[in-house]
């Protein structure tokens, strides 16, 4: 028995819902999307449980994550309701849902609450700067040292709680049962799933959008091995500055294709967006493009007398390993990979 | 006795010649007794042969034809506009059908098919013989139409008649016209309320003054048939000689002691002895409700328009047809049907109307807000286990339109429609849209697992296993529960009784033809129109009314009508009256009358149909039927069964 909450589609706007109100359940979204099966049927059924407000359902449901958006539900969609953008609203929540400290739900659903965490982290830097007296020497080592700080703790702290948070709503309240081996039997699933985005290609005519999201996907991630590990920023390795190159190049390239796209709003997964996905995106570009100019100031013997360059690339790197990484869109990439290995599990399990 | 009767026998393309010799069959009947012409044909029904027949009958003078060929359904009415084109009275044309029942039914017996073939024409040709001329019955028809109710399909009706040029009288049993529609507030679609509707219709109906209008007033004897009903009117007083001054009525309700449930709003409310049902309200004269009036005199006191000196009157009216536009009942939930009568926060459709009528700022009920509505569809209508199989039409849209009104009047509702599938038909669909828009949430069921209506602790619960959400089970917290009743045919049936009015299985008026003859009933000169006959919303009974309207006018408009002159006849000189011929008659159509000292029965060629019922159950054998008497059934079976 489930008791219907006709408010719950007014706070699921807040994360970006269009019209879920207008579906008559013709089911042609569901029809239509070539990753729905007889197992995991959506997103009739998400839009469907949104409207009638069944939270417990929505939390448990790892469906939304099943939903790469290639948007052909919403093209097809004959009252508009769009269902494709349901779904990308039922992630955010889900995020939110998933995330102890209640600061993921504050950043989506208030774009005021963002602007303020933004300037209040770039405002730390600045005055974290100024007691260094902007002394490059001392700073860059600090800045070095913040990177593996902030993977560690942001993992530990936040995401690693968010994720067994995530297990315990859809795994199990709905009591999924599950031996531990299944658990490191489905664990391929996981890697494959984390590094690859393999479904994607399970969408129609995605084959390039799959391309763009691998290459930064290993872009972004080897670029981060290459800071944080090989110290790219301070190596004399002809190699590693090259690598280091080529990888933020790949970032600040993709990523521009991306902005570019939903400027043009010419796909329908780039239509509707959210203050989320702009930060995302430009963050992203952001720090591929200044991480490639500091690099290349180093080179032309430059950065010395352009500090503030180092200081621009070091507040978006802040503002992006604490806001973004963990509150933010990149966090799907993680919930993502997670509910695909959840899902393997489950499917073992029956 | 007919001696130039002519016979053709049709190929019908193959359709009988592939099993039916048909050359052997004309030959078998060539040299019968009176036939003079024996022919066989391609297509009988082609328009060159039908130039030939009446080539033939003119040159060669035939007195009687006989075709066989398919089935009288088809085409008895094509030969005997032959036979009229040819100068011959129609009725000495006699139908053999050797398709349908030999050709077609025996395909796999050619010879035995031949040999009934030539058995049924022989039959045919017997009866040809013996064949008379007749003419149609004319009756005279009074120019005039009584138009029974006065809601908006009456209305309607007696407008379209009295423009045609006919005298109308409308006869509405209620004090107030406007019927069910007055009682409706903001109609669905073309956004007005029910009581401007009726006003327009008044003020049109009050223009013509070939209408008559009766309030009060009801239909209680009826004799005559079509052309000229006889019908009795009584008419009770409203007690109101004229309406009282201003100020004066409020004081004569005032002081009424007398306080009933008010029919008009479906008793959510109450009324006094002295009414009207809203103020501008049509005739615009108050009534004093007899019933519950205690004859106190207070109300005399403050207002000298009020009489209780008048009295029932009798009124004796003739009309060449009758137009029945009586309406319907809401259906009456039965005492637990969702918790109706149980639960105290479960009303009707009609209930919530007039609620949501009186509610200003905040929608309240009982006391308490209302927040959440539950709409229950489908009550009274669709039954599994009950006789209302039928769907009454209005109730999805009318229900919807009323949930937009609640959420537009009232922000903070929110709706709840438990469903059996939407019929929100034709341009009405806008509404569904609208209303899914408005974030009107939509749960379904089918029809053998209803939703549940339940009473737990202060809290009134609705429960659904919801076909669309893979059959879960959910539940709402209703603030008020509507069950969204349907129509079921009026209660009170005099009127249908009265002029012997068929019903069909759904126990609505029944038409000749739901298709064909969508508005005439069996008894000829009475048509139907509105919800009379089967639920309808307003557009559609206006649709009725207007060619109910039409088929009335045209039965009416010459001043006189031709009727089939295949008849029941009564020999009076072997009639002993004994009654079993008005027990068998459907129609009524036998009167005892009293002739050369005996008693005897006459029949009403008028309202007869010549069916037939009464030809065998007569013990003396009075009763002929005029172009199928004793004499041609036995000429036939002679035929049939040749002696041996």
């Amino acid at each position: 028995m489930a008791r219907i909450n006709p408010d719950f589609t007014e706070e699921l706007r807040d994360y970006g819902a269009f019209d879920p109100n207008a579906c008559y359940n013709c089911g042609n979204c569901t029809a239509v999307c070539t990753l729905s099966d007889e197992d995991n049927s959506f997103p009739r059924t998400m839009v469907r449980v949104s409207v009638l407000g069944l939270e417990d359902e929505i939390k448990s449901s790892l469906d939304p994550w099943l939903c790469y958006y290639c948007g052909e539900c919403s093209t097809t969609c004959p009252r508009e309701a769009d269902p494709g953008e349901l779904m990308m609203s039922l992630r955010r929540y889900l995020i939110a849902k998933y995330d102890w400290t209640g600061l993921s739900g504050l950043l989506y659903k208030s774009l005021t609450a963002s602007i303020i965490a933004f300037l209040g982290l770039a405002a730390l830097v600045i005055w974290f700067g100024y007691s260094e007296s902007f002394n490059l020497e001392v700073i860059m080592p600090q800045g070095h040292l913040f990177e593996m700080l902030a993977i560690g703790s942001v993992f530990t702290i936040i995401l690693l709680p968010n994720i067994i948070h995530m297990w315990w709503l859809s795994m199990y309240k709905p009591g999924v049962k599950a031996s531990i081996g299944l658990y490191f039997k489905a664990l391929g699933d996981l890697i494959v799933h984390m590094f690859t985005q393999k479904r994607t290609l399970g969408c129609d005519d995605n084959q390039f959008r799959w391309f763009e999201h691998f290459i930064l996907v290993l872009g972004y991630l080897s670029l981060l091995f290459t800071t944080v590990f090989l110290n790219w920023f301070e190596t004399h390795n002809l190699f590693i500055i090259i690598l280091g190159y080529v990888e933020s190049a790949i970032i600040f390239v993709v990523t521009f294709d991306f902005v570019k796209s939903r400027i043009q709003k010419n796909k329908e997964i780039s239509k509707h967006s959210q203050p989320s996905d702009w930060l995302f995106v430009i963050w992203l570009l952001l720090m591929g493009l200044t991480a490639f100019i500091v690099r290349l100031f180093i080179d032309l013997d430059v950065l010395e007398n352009n500090s503030w360059m180092y200081f621009v690339h070091l507040i978006v790197l802040v503002q992006w390993s604490l806001i973004i990484v963990p509150f933010g869109k990149w966090s799907h990439f993680l919930y993502r990979s997670f509910a695909m290995y959840f899902q393997k599990i489950k499917e073992l399990a029956v | 006795m007919k001696n130039k009767i002519g016979v053709y026998v049709c190929h019908c393309g193959g359709n009988i010649s592939d099993y039916v010799d048909v050359e052997k069959v004309r030959k078998a009947v060539e040299n019968d007794e009176g036939v003079y012409l024996a022919k066989t044909t391609m297509f009988a029904c082609a328009d060159s042969n039908q130039k030939e027949m009446v080539d033939d009958i003119k040159d060669q003078g035939l007195d009687g034809v006989v075709v066989a060929s398919c089935s009288p359904k088809l085409h008895l009415l094509t030969f005997r506009a032959v036979t009229e084109r040819a100068g011959l009275n129609k009725y000495n044309y006699v139908h053999a059908n050797i398709r349908e029942q030999v050709s077609w039914a025996h395909s796999d017996d050619k010879l035995g098919a031949t040999e009934k073939a030539i058995k049924i024409v022989k039959a045919t040709i017997a009866k040809v013989r013996n064949s008379e001329a007749l003419e149609p019955i004319k009756v005279k028809s009074i120019k005039a139409v009584a138009v029974i109710g006065a809601g908006v399909a009456g209305m309607r009706a007696a407008i379209e008649l009295a423009e045609a040029g006919s005298e109308v009288f409308l006869i509405e049993r209620e004090f107030f016209v406007g019927g069910r529609v007055a009682q409706w507030d903001n109609l669905f679609v073309s956004e007005e309320t029910g009581k401007e509707l009726v006003t327009r219709l008044y003020d049109e109906v009050m223009r013509h003054r070939h209408v008559t209008l009766f309030t009060g007033a009801e239909v209680i004897e009826n004799s005559g048939n079509v052309g000229n009903f006889k019908l009795k009117v009584k008419i009770t007083p409203r007690h109101f000689k004229l309406s009282c001054a201003q100020g004066e009525l409020q004081k004569a309700i005032d002081v009424c002691p007398v306080v009933v449930p008010d029919e008009f709003n479906f008793n959510i409310t109450t009324r006094k002895a002295i009414y009207h049902n809203y103020p501008s309200e049509y005739p615009q004269l108050p009534a004093v409700d007899m019933k519950n009036c205690t004859r106190c005199g207070e109300c005399e006191k403050v207002c000298n328009g009020v009489d209780f000196s008048q009295q029932t009157e009798y009124l004796n009216i003739n009309v060449g047809s009758v137009l029945l536009a009586t309406g319907f009942d809401p259906y009456e939930p039965k005492k637990g049907e969702f918790g109706y009568g149980e639960i105290n926060n479960v009303v009707t459709l009609q209930q919530f109307k007039r609620i949501v009528h009186y509610c200003d700022d905040k929608l309240m009920y009982n006391g308490k807000e209302v927040k959440n509505i539950a709409y229950i569809y489908c009550v009274g209508s669709r039954q599994v286990d009950g006789e209302n199989k039928y769907c009454s039409r209005y109730c999805c849209t009318a229900t919807i339109h009323a949930a937009i009104d609640v959420k537009k009047k009232f922000k903070k509702v929110h709706n709840f429609h438990f469903n059996r599938g939407i019929r929100t038909y034709g341009k009405q669909e806008v509404l569904y849209d609208e209303s899914s828009r408005l974030g009107d949430i939509y749960l379904q069921s089918f029809e053998h697992d209803p939703p549940k209506v339940e009473r737990v602790g202060d809290e009134t619960i609705v429960r659904i296993k919801d076909v669309l959400t893979k059959d879960k089970e959910l539940e709402v917290v209703a603030d008020l529960v509507v069950l969204v009743t349907g129509m079921v045919p009026r209660k009170d049936n005099s009127i249908g009784n009265l002029l012997k009015v068929p019903k069909g299985r759904d126990k609505f008026f029944n038409e000749i033809h739901m298709k064909l003859r969508p508005v005439e009933t069996v008894i000829d000169g009475v048509t139907i129109a509105g919800a009379s006959q089967g639920p309808k919303n307003i557009m559609e009974s206006m649709n009725s009314a207007l060619s109910a309207a039409t088929k009335s006018f045209s039965l009416i408009n010459s001043g006189e009508l031709a009727l089939e002159p295949t008849v029941a006849m009564v020999d009076e000189n072997a009639c002993d009256y004994c009654g079993k011929c008005e027990e068998a008659c459907p129609y009524s159509a036998f009167e005892k009358v009293e002739k050369s000292g005996k008693f005897i029965v006459k029949v009403n060629s008028t309202v007869c149909k010549g069916c037939g019922m009464c030809l065998p159950v007569c013990p003396t054998n009075a009763i002929n039927l005029i172009g199928l008497t004793d004499v041609d059934m036995e000429n036939m079976i002679d035929a049939l069964v040749p002696q041996v």
